[in-house]
């Protein structure tokens, strides 16, 4: 069997926990995240023609009081970045965050989530700065925790990113 | 190269008015020292030149070290190397300490051990020592007993505190936390080992980073009522175990062990693991080595004396009638546990027990039977069973079935039944059942697909009786005339009677009726006249029809005279049969309403 440690980051409230609920399965209370800060959820998907085993550290948003705790970091074999794309600010957050894991860690294999896409009315992210992001080399996905769009998706092309590492 | 063109030759002044001569006496000494020359020569370059000396002095220091020593003079050679070699290790763990940590690990662990139990066995005697004074009633059953069996009194006091089951055994990868390999003893319920292995390795984490520990230290023992969880982490590997109360200190050895074998045997795999935990597979024997460390043997006394025999009796009769009572209830309990286990809509989860009453969680249909009902049909005692079951929507045939008769209401000429997901329904139903089944089946729980194919609507089959009923009937008249034959009159009032009940079904069809009246005439008389009088027929019992309250709109009056004969006119009642009105019945549905 193929097991792969992926991390969720991205800043406090954009929706990281609400994206994943309902496709993963879990075991633990959402309580974990205000105690010590990470909660482990799994998620099977299938790339390549086998079944890979995606253990998923869900860690504590990043705010101005807390920081990430990039020890919890270690070992992953790639990562979600998410933001919520009604905040602009969630988004540079979240890019600062990438930042300083490839400082640490190097290249890793990442997926970027813009969530809260059906709010399109409040949308903040300006399809140049979209245009921006994937001339960066970013895979960004638009999603929704409310309507699930493209949350299977983002799991299978994460989980192809890292066979193909 | 001037110089030592000016070292080879060194030759005198010579008279530059010679240089004939010069040039000969020189080829002649080439030709004589030239040789041993060179070979000086090559001398002097070796030694000058620090690469090559070091190249030589390289192929044979191995063999010198080796020759010095087997002259038996090594405490010369080590007092030389002491020095240098403390400074290349100060240098080594200053750098990395981790390397240094990681050779040294293999060798530490048992030396380490060695010298801590020789720790707690002399720690071990003073204990013995301490007990031998002590004068409570157990210290006394103890040391009766430590005398029956011939052991030493503090292994009788170890024996007797260790109590404790292994449950769970993870192997987990140090650096990833993701699970290498799992073992469960049997009969024990588990989380899902890969996010529990997970949040092991976060809360490793969480104490390090709380604690500003920058090392490599694990949290060794976690507590959580009467769990403990043990770990012991290799430099690549971490095993944690899942302990039922308390596991003497040895257990902890056996873990060591374990784990500093599997680092050997796997320190290949570990170091370079990419997440495939296939190779891992094969360190399960050992993890399960570990499970099955559980048991403390206990051993036969001899020579027992008769006095404790029987003083032994009365305990071990009161504890085998306490034994067959228990399994008798187990017996109970596992007799309506299948029970409840074969009840469709119910799903048991787990089963346990504890303080004497048992647990079950598990999920329950609402349409299921009732679990207290089956409790007590088993003659099982409530008090000392625990039903804990969830509501939830069961797939089970029976239940979808059970669900889908109280959702639907079927009349009584339908039968439903369910396979598979599919409803079938069979039998005879009013249109507007017909189409509420066929709305709102495919909603209901547990039906996938739905199947009318034997679902007959009543208003149709209750149409065609009626429509074969009138058409079969004739109503006759007498030779030439446009009357109905006497004693007619039930027959007009009975076709009246099927045209209304044909109108009334037509409606519930959503469609239209149209009665065709068909006047006929026997083939005597005139052609001329017949057709006529065929007619005239016709259009006396449409009048007639329509003053019983038929609409016209419904009724189509024709006349075919003897166009259409009913009966060969063989005989006299074949043509009385033909001078007659018949009926044809059309259904139409209604135009689509835009």
């Amino acid at each position: 069997m193929l097991q792969k440690k992926v991390c969720m980051l991205g800043s406090f409230s954009v929706g990281k926990t609400s994206l994943v609920r309902r496709f993963v399965e879990s075991i633990f209370s959402e309580q974990y995240h205000t105690t010590i800060g990470v909660k482990v959820d799994k998620k099977v998907v299938r790339a390549e023609g086998r079944d890979v085993t995606l253990v998923l550290w869900d860690i504590h948003g990043e705010d101005a009081f807390q920081k990430v705790q990039i020890s919890y970091l270690r070992g992953m074999s790639g990562y979600l970045l998410v933001a919520d794309g009604t905040r602009r600010q969630t988004l540079e957050d979240a890019l600062a965050l990438a930042n300083r894991v490839a400082e640490t860690m190097g290249k890793i294999p990442a997926v970027l989530v813009l969530n809260k896409c059906d709010l399109t009315a409040q949308w903040e992210i300006e399809p140049d700065r979209e245009a921006r992001l994937a001339a960066d080399g970013w895979k960004a996905f638009r999603s929704s925790a409310k309507t699930g769009e493209f949350v299977e998706a983002v799991f299978s092309h994460l989980a192809l990113a890292m066979l193909r590492k | 190269m001037p110089e030592q063109a000016q070292r080879r030759a060194p030759i005198p002044p010579t008279p530059e008015s010679q240089p004939e001569d010069k040039q000969a006496l020189e080829e002649l000494r080439h030709l004589i020292v030239a040789p041993e020359q060179e070979g000086l020569q090559e001398i002097r370059d070796r030694l000058d030149s620090m690469e090559r000396r070091a190249e030589d002095v390289s192929s044979v220091v191995a063999e010198a070290i080796q020759m010095r020593r087997e002259q038996g003079d090594d405490q010369a050679l080590a007092e030389a190397l002491a020095p240098t070699i403390q400074e290349t290790l100060r240098e080594s763990v200053r750098k990395n300490p981790q390397v240094l940590a990681d050779a040294l690990f293999p060798v530490m662990g048992p030396a380490i051990r060695k010298s801590i139990s020789e720790t707690l066995r002399t720690m071990l005697e003073s204990f013995n020592e301490a007990l031998e004074h002590s004068l409570s009633l157990r210290g006394i059953q103890w040391r009766i007993e430590a005398f029956r069996t011939g052991k030493p009194f503090a292994e009788i006091v170890l024996m007797h505190s260790l109590l404790y089951r292994v449950e769970q055994v993870f192997l987990i990868h140090r650096e990833t936390g993701l699970v290498l390999n799992h073992v469960v003893a049997p009969f024990v319920a588990t989380q899902d080992p890969d996010m529990v292995a997970g949040m092991l390795s976060a809360i490793q984490q969480f104490a390090r980073d709380s604690f500003n520990s920058a090392g490599q230290e694990v949290l060794g023992s976690m507590n959580f009522e009467e769990l403990e969880i043990w770990v012991e982490a290799s430099p690549d590997a971490v095993l944690a175990a899942v302990i039922r109360g308390h596991a003497p200190s040895d257990y902890r050895l056996a873990m060591k062990e374990a784990l500093e074998n599997i680092q050997q045997n796997f320190s290949s795999a570990l170091a370079n693991f990419k997440g495939e935990t296939g190779p891992f597979r094969a360190a399960g024997d050992r993890l399960h080595q570990l499970l099955e460390a559980r048991f403390k043997e206990k051993q036969g006394g001899k020579g027992r004396p008769r006095a404790a025999i029987i003083a032994a009796a009365v305990p071990l009769a009161i504890i085998l009638g306490w034994v067959g009572y228990s399994s008798y209830l187990l017996w109970e309990w596992s007799r309506f546990l299948n029970a409840l286990r074969q009840q469709p809509g119910i799903a048991i989860i787990s089963v346990n027990k504890s303080g004497g009453r048992f647990h079950v969680q598990g999920f329950r249909d609402p349409l299921a039977a009732d679990p207290g009902k089956l409790l007590s049909e088993a003659g099982f005692d409530p008090k000392k069973a625990e039903l804990e079951l969830l509501p939830f929507y069961s797939v089970d045939d029976v239940i979808v079935l059970r669900r889908a008769k109280e959702l639907l209401h079927p009349p009584a000429g339908v039968r439903l039944s369910e396979k598979n997901g599919e409803l079938h329904a069979e039998g005879v139903a009013p249109p507007k059942w017909i189409a509420q089944f066929q709305e709102r089946a495919p909603w209901i729980a547990g039906v996938n697909s739905i199947d009318v194919s034997h679902l007959q609507n009543s208003a149709r089959v209750e149409f065609n009786r009626l429509k074969g009923a009138l058409e079969s009937a004739a109503l006759v008249f007498p030779l030439g005339r446009t009357e109905l034959e006497p004693g007619q009159e039930s027959a007009l009032a009975q076709g009246e009677k099927d045209i209304q009940g044909l109108l009334d079904q037509a409606e519930r069809l959503g469609g239209t009726v149209t009665v065709e009246i068909v006047g006929h005439t026997d083939s005597t008389g005139v052609e001329a006249a017949n057709l006529p009088l065929s007619k005239q027929r016709a259009d006396q019992i449409f009048n007639m029809l329509r003053r019983a309250g038929v609409k016209a709109a419904n009724l189509r009056p024709r006349g075919v005279a003897t166009s259409e004969p009913l009966r060969t006119e063989d005989t006299e009642e074949g043509r009385r049969y033909n001078r007659s009105v018949t009926f044809k019945v059309a259904f139409s549905p209604a135009p689509p309403v835009h």
